[in-house]
């Protein structure tokens, strides 16, 4: 354990990570044995790594019963981190005025902030999420998850 | 392994039910000629943009490679379609 924070140090010392890069690798390693711990029981089960990003847009029941509406997108995780990665190679200029737009629109983020790390956390934090959406006539479930 | 093949289907009220199985490699085929005369293009875009190439054509290999298995159907009253790339 202290060989691996040390090396990161070495790593921080050397300019070859940044201070943030540095952080989330040690709290990777803090990490790692408290969630692998529990796994080491035999009765507990263990996650799979979802393969995919699963949309489904439901009707609700007392809805018009002659309007029935589905949406099922299903799309591989692998898609995802290759456009998150795509994000990384959008020219700074472009990025300058994508951020801008944003901004404008009440959005106040930063393309360059965008990493594969950042989907995993979203990955594991989407289990299930669920959002109601009521329109003039109809009433609709989204449902985004992981399989 | 990019998609080798892609299944669409349409349905509507006039017209009855369309699956259509596309053999990919054929549209793969037909758009490497256009993917070489474009390549300079690319390059002069590339350049200008001062964005490395190489990457950015792994990149879209990468998206390509990512899209095996992609689904999407929307049913509707008037009609439905889905596809779905392997």
């Amino acid at each position: 354990m202290n060989e691996d924070r040390r090396r990161i140090l070495d790593l921080l010392a050397q300019g070859r990570i940044t201070a943030d890069e540095a952080e989330r690798l040690i709290a990777a390693i803090e990490k790692g044995p408290a969630s692998a711990s529990p796994s080491q029981g035999p009765e507990t089960p263990t996650k799979a790594k979802p393969k995919y990003l699963r949309v489904l847009v439901e009707q609700l029941d007392g809805a018009a019963a002659d309007s029935p509406s589905l949406v099922n997108i299903r799309v591989p995780m692998q898609l995802l981190r290759a456009g998150v990665k795509l994000a990384s190679l959008i020219p700074a200029q472009a990025r300058v005025h994508v951020n801008g737009a944003l901004r404008e629109n009440g959005v106040p983020f930063d393309l360059s902030q965008i990493k594969p790390e950042n989907l995993e956390e979203i990955i594991d934090q989407l289990d299930d999420l669920t959002v109601d959406v009521d329109q003039k006539n109809e009433k609709m479930k989204v449902k985004v998850f992981c399989e | 392994m990019i998609p080798f093949a892609a299944e669409v289907s349409f349905r509507s009220r006039r017209h009855g039910p369309l699956h259509l199985w596309i053999p990919l490699p054929v549209l793969w085929i037909l758009v490497l000629p256009l993917a070489v005369l474009a390549l300079p293009l690319f390059l002069i875009g590339c350049l200008l943009l001062d964005v490395r190439p190489f990457p950015v054509v792994a990149m879209l290999w990468n998206i390509l490679t990512s899209l095996n298995d992609t689904e999407f159907s929307v049913d509707k009253p008037k009609g439905s379609f889905s596809m779905h790339l392997y």
